[in-house]
């Protein structure tokens, strides 16, 4: 096993508190990117 | 009035019939044909395969809920497409074959205006020799039954490592051009993560084995990702990952045979090894189902409705994979012949692979077949749902279109069970074709909108996807609110 997440990323990656709000942030990210709509490639405006 | 056959309740067929039945009057028809009478959130069996959640958490009985919600359902599979109907029915049908209780084996003729063709994948194990759930130390979690019979295995394995057994664990793909490495990468963590909780991590060697030519590929020919303030490639990511968690690997391989306790394998640099296991899971390649399909004068057309998968509104044409391009991919999932008949999810034939294709220099083709995972699964049978409607009022173009050249998705995979300890890898990627020439310098990939996050987040974002979808696939109320 190799070290490649350090001691200060790890207490970031599995604090409650910090992964709360970061919870909010990457269900809001995601319905955004995914509620963003969709659509077709091959008329002219690309959309 | 209008007759919408559906052919399979998985992720595509149920979010179909779903939607159908909600925006359409009573007076038309939503009638689900599929052999398995349970509706299951296929992402979760992951957890099922570690003992975190039983089969029951996972899947719901559908007929009730069609009963209640006015939907028609027969408990068959599919054998035979006649869209033009025959000499005796002169409207199109398809042919079905009861799997259960006293019309077991029967077959009847279930007549459309408009079908829905959303079988999904065959899980395709006889393309690897002794690849066989259950067999060989192997297992899959493909379904909530190998599943639940992979776990069973795992934990005698665990119970030996805990009386001093040292035991080797392969997970990946088991075929050189099996697709759904995200499922063996969630896999993978979470077997890691419990051995861990089960005190047994040092008397075990974890070891990744897959098609891709370098980690992180995913089916998805990589992926260039912002993560926090840095931009990372999903090599880097998956390479970090790996290596913190002591997961060996093992890439470029196509396994070709399965002996009991031993992987065959050969890799791209044209070598053949083994790899010796005491527990395995190892994706199948994902097939079409064989479907056979006829005209009116009982003449052969297969070849106009299948290509493996269903042909649809694809540019099929052999290009090298320089050439590809977003606009090969389909939008509507119409099959061109026919235009009645639709294939969303993974039942439509892809143009070509999204990763670049390689062969070893045996020339063995070796890279991973293009994924279709649940979100475009979902979002192409709710827009097939739309046209249909759309044609039914007599709208002649279909307005509804979603290519996966133009589409985002979101992958959560998980990479450990547990409110406090649990983890998970969280990206997401737009579009999921990548678009070379729109996104020239990010490897075809927008990249606010393709990013790679890691931690306890993701692991809730997945149990409250897990809640949401199932919710949402029992249509209690408000479901429709909830996007595919
Ligand atoms: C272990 C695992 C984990 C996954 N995790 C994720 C994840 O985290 N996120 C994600 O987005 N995706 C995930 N996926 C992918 C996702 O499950 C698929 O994209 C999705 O299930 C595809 O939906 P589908 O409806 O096209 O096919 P399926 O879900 O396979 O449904 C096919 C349906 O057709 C029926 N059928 C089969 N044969 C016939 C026949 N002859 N006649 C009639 N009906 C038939 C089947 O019974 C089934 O109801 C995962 C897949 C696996 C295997």
């Amino acid at each position: 096993m190799t070290r490649r997440i350090s001691k200060t990323k790890r207490f970031y990656m599995q604090n409650p508190i910090i992964q709360f709000f970061k919870f909010i942030w990457l269900s809001l990210k995601i319905l955004v990117i995914v509620a963003g709509g969709h659509g077709g490639t091959r008329n002219v405006n690309g959309q | 009035m209008a007759k919408i056959v559906i052919l399979g309740a998985g992720i595509a067929g149920h979010v179909a019939a779903a939607h159908l039945r909600r925006k359409l009057p009573k007076k038309h028809e939503v009638l689900v044909v599929s052999p398995n009478s349970n509706y299951q959130w296929i992402p979760s069996n992951i957890w099922v395969g570690i003992g975190r959640m039983k089969s029951e958490q996972i899947l719901f009985p559908l007929p009730p809920l069609y009963k209640k919600k006015g939907i028609g359902y027969k408990q068959a599979k599919v054998t035979t497409f006649h869209p033009e109907g025959d000499a005796e029915t002169p409207k199109p049908y398809v042919n079905v074959e009861y799997v259960v209780g006293d019309h077991k084996g029967k077959t009847e003729k279930v007549t459309y205006d408009y079908l829905i063709n959303a079988t999904g994948p065959k899980l395709a194990f006889d393309m690897t020799e002794g690849l066989n759930p259950g067999t060989n130390k192997a297992y899959s979690v493909c379904t909530y039954t190998h599943a639940e019979h992979a776990w069973h295995a795992l934990n005698t394995l665990i119970q030996e490592m805990k009386q001093g057994k040292k035991a080797k664990i392969l997970i990946g793909t088991g075929h050189a051009k099996s697709t759904c490495q995200g499922a063996a990468f969630e896999y993978i963590l979470n077997v890691e993560k419990e051995l861990r909780r089960h005190g047994v991590r040092d008397m075990a060697e974890v070891t990744w084995i897959a098609n891709e030519h370098e980690l992180g590929d995913f089916g998805m020919d990589g992926m260039l990702m912002s993560y926090g303030n840095n931009i990372m490639k999903s090599s880097e990511m998956v390479e970090m990952v790996f290596e913190d968690r002591g997961i060996k690997w093992i890439i470029g391989a196509g396994v070709n045979k399965i002996e009991d306790g031993v992987a065959h394998y050969e890799t791209l640099d044209g070598e053949f090894h083994t790899e010796t296991y005491d527990f395995a899971m190892l994706i199948p390649a994902f097939s079409g189902h064989g479907f056979k399909a006829y005209d009116k004068d009982n003449n052969d057309i297969t070849k106009k409705l299948f290509k493996g998968f269903m042909i649809v509104d694809a540019d099929y044409t052999p290009r090298p994979y320089e050439e590809w391009s977003v606009q090969d991919w389909p939008e509507t999932y119409q099959n061109p012949t026919y235009d009645n008949i639709f294939a969303p999810g993974i039942a439509f034939a892809p143009p070509h692979a999204i990763s670049k294709p390689r062969t070893s220099k045996n020339g063995t083709p070796i890279s991973p077949a293009p994924p279709r995972t649940g979100m475009p699964s979902g979002m192409t049978a709710k827009l097939v749902a739309d046209n249909i409607i759309d044609m039914i009022n007599g709208k002649k173009d279909l307005h509804h279109k979603g290519s996966m050249g133009n589409m985002g998705a979101a992958c959560i995979a998980s990479a450990g069970y547990g409110m406090t300890q649990g983890s998970g890898v969280s990206i997401t990627t737009f579009p999921i074709v990548p678009d070379y020439h729109k996104y020239p310098d990010t490897q075809g990939r927008k990249l606010g909108k393709t990013f790679g996050s890691i931690g306890l987040a993701g692991h809730w974002l997945k149990l409250a996807l897990h809640y949401a979808f199932i919710y949402k696939a029992k249509m209690k109320p408000f479901w429709w609110l909830i996007p595919e």
